[in-house]
């Protein structure tokens, strides 16, 4: 046997060992089958879920409780960095006029409707758009997946969503063809991401912090079960608006998914 | 034709990278206080219990509680953040990938939080946790298991401590499960507690990180210092069950009823609010403290 006859069994025996191990590396994008039948058509959003999200489920408020459970005091706006113009504006704040005016959801649009206490109900609308109602102040957003970025409806409470299942972190700039030399464990994606323009200028809590409508929210759903058995999801919530925040606004909001609709109990908008 | 050589290299460096890299969370973090600010930087009112489904027990530690304690038994004094309080509570963290020189492997986090220098491992090499008469710290044993992006985190051996620091306290019962998922420059912390000793059912709860590349994180000091003299040399400063003269104060700054401030379970609920009973006292018409808190200079 020649030496390059050697080396060639070489090769066919270490990619023999290999390719188990490549084939096992946690952290293929859902569905990828390396060697496996050719490529189909592309998922639906739906079908490419790497988690499921539908249910109903409640938010536990573990937290921000006095200014999520009550209206607080006009100027409490503790936790959210407003600037010197967000300050002002919100001083200003007038639960009549509002009412007057007919704008009692202006603290239950996008920005804020998932810090409201209240029961969340999630579906998927189509096989592209993922639905989320709510029952507090009976809202419904729209999670549009494969959709373009931008849409010529009106502004809206919930604006215009466009969500993705979020692609693994990696290097600025590197794609998958440099990955050699490492593997992939850990970086399997399973949130969802979403980003919310279009809004309709409103508030983040009842008692008039405000956002503008050039306010942008990015979104990151994140499913956990626990070993009690529960299953919840987070949503960190990431909301730029020079307008009237000093920096980039930040919470992360935790629900807990119920076996039944129980307490589902939709509610008006309201002011105060 | 190429040479079978630099095949086997390729092969070779592909079959070997299948365990070699994570998400990586190694680095410097600033934690956001866009929740809960006041609770978590100049610390938590007294009788505060809202948002914890504590049980009596703990309701009774929290009532006899008072902060001359701190003050005079040395013991209080310096007594670090646990796992749990320290990912709630204040400042920043580092965290350091180690690495298991001969394989590459990475074989735990090191988490560095300077209130009172914590040093925490995350063990990743699948090592069992130690059987319970093993001995509790502040940090306790913590594991790690990834799930997709997720890194799952259970904490066990934990001395007792607080979860809030107006004295609810916790149990070296309790079990500490986290779930760390970066998005981009982003850390979320799940944080889900069950302490059988001092709650009702699991505490859920979540915080963020924001990387943060150009800090150091800095050395801790503290410093053991009698600043009252002790009535008598082994008093602990105390109110007796129901004479805790300052447990509902917190009901007139924010017109509050003083019902919500006892905490619980059920009212985590967003039902709560229909039966939840009105103020004793009206709310101020203008808030009056804590108004802006954001960050360590808008709260302190």
């Amino acid at each position: 046997m020649s030496k390059q006859q050697r080396n060639l069994h070489s090769l066919v025996a270490i990619v023999c060992c290999a390719l188990p191990a490549l084939a096992g590396a946690q952290g293929r994008a859902p569905g990828g089958s390396p060697g496996g039948p050719p490529p189909g058509p592309p998922k639906t959003a739906r079908e490419a879920a790497p988690v499921d999200l539908t249910g109903t489920w409640v938010s536990i408020v573990s937290e921000d409780w006095r200014w999520r459970m009550l209206t607080p005091t006009r100027g409490d706006f503790q936790s959210i960095p407003l600037n010197a113009e967000g300050k002002r504006v919100g001083l200003a704040w007038d639960a009549a006029r509002d009412e007057m005016l007919g704008l009692q959801c202006k603290s239950f649009g996008a920005p804020a409707i998932m810090r409201v206490p209240g029961r969340v109900r999630i579906s998927w609308q189509d096989d592209q758009t993922l639905k989320i109602e709510t029952d507090a102040g009976t809202q419904t957003r729209l999670l549009h997946f494969n959709a373009p970025p931008t849409t010529t409806e009106d502004r809206s409470w919930q604006g215009y969503s466009v969500a993705n299942w979020e692609r693994p972190v990696r290097g600025r700039g590197v794609g998958e063809g440099l990955s050699i030399f490492v593997g992939n464990i850990g970086r399997a994606g399973r949130s969802l991401e979403v980003t919310t323009t279009n809004l309709r200028e409103g508030y983040y809590r009842r008692n008039g912090p405000p956002y503008s409508a050039d306010a942008q929210m990015q979104e990151y759903f994140d499913y956990h079960k626990e070993p009690n058995g529960d299953e919840w999801f987070t949503v960190t919530t990431v909301i730029t608006d020079p307008k009237y925040l000093q920096g980039p606004f930040v919470t992360s909001t935790d629900f807990k998914k119920q076996k039944t609709a129980a307490g589902w109990d939709p509610t008006p908008c309201t002011s105060r | 034709m190429r040479s079978p050589s630099f095949l086997l290299i390729v092969v070779w460096a592909l079959a070997a990278g299948t365990a070699g890299a994570q998400v990586d969370f190694s680095g410097e973090w600033s934690p956001l206080y866009h929740e809960d600010a006041a609770d978590r930087i100049p610390g938590p009112e007294i009788g505060d219990y809202t948002a914890l489904p504590l049980n009596d027990a703990a309701r009774m530690r929290g009532d006899t509680f008072q902060a001359d304690r701190l003050s005079m038994v040395m013991q209080y004094q310096c007594r670090p953040h646990s796992a749990d309080y320290g990912l709630r509570g204040l400042g920043n963290m580092r965290i350091d990938k180690e690495i298991e020189p001969l394989h590459q492997k990475l074989i735990a986090f090191k988490t560095y939080m300077p209130a009172w220098g914590s040093v925490r491992t995350i063990w990743l090499d699948g090592r069992p946790h130690p059987p319970e008469y093993a001995e509790h710290t502040f940090q306790g044993f913590s594991t790690g298991v990834w799930d997709g992006n997720q890194l799952t985190i259970t904490t066990t051996h934990l001395k007792a401590n607080y979860h809030r620091r107006n004295e609810v306290p916790s149990s070296d019962k309790r079990t500490l499960v986290e779930h760390w998922v970066r998005h981009g420059d982003l850390l979320t912390v799940v944080t889900w507690v069950d302490d059988p000793v001092y709650f009702t059912e699991p505490l859920v709860r979540s915080q963020s990180w924001l990387l943060d590349p150009g800090q150091q994180v800095p050395q801790f000091y503290c410093e053991y210092v009698t600043e009252l003299p002790p009535v008598t040399e082994d008093s602990v400063p105390h109110y007796l069950p129901g004479t805790n003269p300052n447990l509902t104060e917190i009901a007139g700054w924010y017109g509050l009823p003083t019902e919500v401030l006892r905490g619980g379970a059920e009212k985590m609920l967003p039902e709560y609010r229909k039966r939840m009973p009105r103020p004793e006292k009206p709310a101020p018409a203008m808030c009056e403290r804590m108004c802006n808190c954001t960050d360590f200079r808008s709260c302190l």
